[in-house]
């Protein structure tokens, strides 16, 4: 029970040479493409790994609120996540000196001219802004490294009180969560279009966050099965991580048709401009692919029971949804910012390379506790076949 | 006339335990009836269902055959243009989802009706009346076709595993 993930040196050879592609492909990208391109490339990567922590995190705090049995073996995994929260905030930093390049509103002269700029002004400003991501950053680190910190007590003393404790701390976390994370997401992305707002916008994002937060932790617990750690990982616990990713793709789906929908019927030329260049110009195909991938894919393939339980097909669905939750975010960066719809080896080797620092920073925090939570108190329910 | 020997059980878990009991002796277990929905009983009695093969068929045709709909209706038959947003668009979703769920549940339903034999008004075939109460009755099909042994066996199992009564059914169950 105390056995601790080994991570070997071919695996850190690995994500050392995806994060040195990433850098090279970072460094290219400033030099090959637009400065703007460049910088909005590093913030979908940015926002993508962070989205899919915070997701896990959720997740995780979901787990102890609902008092949930069947995952108790696989808590560790999220909390391992947390550890690139501290990476995500320092990588944020850096997209200060991009900040002229993507916000409209960041323009002294810009918000001058603008009376719509101008109303926003005393929220849409530079210092507020970096307060709000300072505040919110360690809001996040201190309330999920505390629940760490009570779960990996736990495994020394044991007791109900960290069960309990862990509990209220998720339920603040949650509150927490909804509300910082979905300004995190105003800030960062629904401000590329200053002009332009969207009251589903951040349920979606929040919705994309923990759909990828899910099917991370589920593939990280299929692979850790292949490596011979996690051999309670039945077909049973299988089935309920696809549950969660199949019913997570549905809700993502209906938070985008609501988007789309309402948007649609209200006919305000003011928020109808935001779907022209999504749907109508360059972009048609990636527009379609995002709900292919995200929804219409997910939705047929997890369907059938039997890829339902199968490790090897969910974890195919898993590489295909990374895929899809990218589109998504390059659907909602790209064209804000009047860019060409062209994928060059720059964004492939940036995601490569942001995968491998998640990758790397996930693995040497999973390597330093133990694997499983082995005096939570649903742990037996957790091992038992059938719950 | 086919008979049946019944078990009648008055907990959940004991009769989980007897059913796993009688199937590792050889006794198959034919079918049992609960008041209540019992989880785990789908793997334990091997039960097995091509329904939902057929619900997928149904949404699936009844999300084509609405789209064929709309589409007819609003770009073939009388397309009207409001603010310039093209005739075949995504906003056909909603009622496409909604017909989906619509016709393949009414026609999930009148599957499960048809391959039941079941129609309104019927009378309800029950080995044991008791079993829409608080009795769970496990039912061990063909018992006519037992020697005296047999059938014995299998009564002192159902007696070992905490049956409270054990008896002999007449009633058509189908099973």
């Amino acid at each position: 029970m105390d056995k601790k993930v080994q991570l070997s040196g071919k695996f850190k050879m690995i994500m050392y040479i995806m994060i040195a592609l990433g850098v090279i492909s970072v460094i290219a990208g400033f030099y090959t493409e637009n400065e703007t391109r460049a910088w909005a490339n590093l913030l979908l990567n940015n926002y993508y790994f962070l989205s899919v922590a915070m997701g896990a995190l959720f997740w995780m705090a979901l787990q102890a609120v609902t008092q949930s049995g069947w995952s108790a073996a696989y808590l560790r995994i999220p909390q391992a996540m947390s550890n690139y929260l501290i990476v995500s905030f320092v990588l944020f930093a850096f997209m200060f000196f991009g900040l002229h390049d993507l916000y409209h509103w960041s323009h002294a002269d810009a918000v001058a001219a603008d009376p719509l700029l101008q109303h926003k002004e005393p929220y849409l400003n530079i210092p507020f802004f970096a307060l709000r991501y300072i505040l919110f950053f360690g809001l996040w680190i201190f309330l999920t490294f505390r629940i760490k910190k009570l779960s990996l007590n736990e495994d020394k003393l044991g007791g109900l009180t960290f069960f309990n404790k862990i509990e209220f701390n998720s339920k603040v976390f949650i509150f927490v969560f909804a509300f910082s994370f979905s300004l995190f997401s105003i800030d960062w992305l629904m401000s590329l279009d200053a002009h332009w707002y969207s009251t589903i916008y951040v349920v979606k994002k929040f919705i994309m966050a923990f759909f990828h937060g899910v099917t991370v932790i589920a593939a990280i617990a299929i692979i850790l099965r292949k490596m011979g750690y996690l051999p309670m990982l039945s077909k049973e616990h299988i089935a309920n991580f696809s549950r969660y990713i199949f019913a997570l793709s549905i809700i993502w789906a209906y938070m985008w048709l609501s988007q789309y929908l309402l948007i649609w019927y209200a006919n305000i030329p003011e928020e109808t401009i935001y779907y022209v260049p999504r749907e109508m110009g360059e972009y048609k195909t990636m527009f379609y692919t995002e709900l292919l991938v995200n929804w219409a894919f997910p939705f047929l393939f997890l369907m059938w029971n039997r890829v339902a339980k199968n490790e090897n097909l969910v974890l195919f669905a898993v590489l295909v949804l990374a895929v899809g939750q990218w589109v998504e975010l390059y659907m909602s960066i790209m064209p804000s910012l009047d860019l060409k719809n062209a994928i060059s080896f720059v964004e492939v080797g940036t995601f490569i390379g942001f995968a491998g620092l998640f990758g790397l920073v996930t693995g040497l925090s999973l390597s330093k506790m133990p694997l499983i939570a082995k005096n939570h108190p649903y742990l037996i329910e957790s091992l038992a076949e059938e719950h | 006339m086919k008979t049946s020997i019944l078990g009648i059980y008055e907990d959940e878990d004991v009769l989980m335990h007897a059913i796993d009991k009688l199937q590792a002796s050889n006794i198959k277990v034919a079918d049992v009836y609960s008041p209540f929905p019992l989880h785990g009983i789908w793997s334990r009695l091997k039960l097995n269902t091509k329904l939902p093969y057929a619900t997928f068929i149904y949404g699936a045709v009844g999300a084509v055959v609405i789209f064929i709909m709309l589409y007819w209706m609003s770009v073939v038959s009388y397309p009207l243009k409001f603010g310039g947003k093209p005739l075949n668009t995504l906003s056909f979703i909603i009622i496409m989802f909604v017909g989906t769920i619509f016709i393949g549940t009414l026609f999930t339903f009148l599957t499960y009706l048809f391959r039941e034999k079941m129609y309104p008004g019927k009378q309800v075939v029950l080995p044991d009346p008791r079993s829409v109460e608080d009795k769970f009755v496990i039912v061990i099909a063909n018992a006519d076709e037992m020697n005296e042994q047999e059938s014995k066996h299998v009564m002192k199992m159902l007696k070992e595993t905490g049956a409270t009564e054990i008896k002999e059914s007449t009633v058509n169950l189908h099973v």
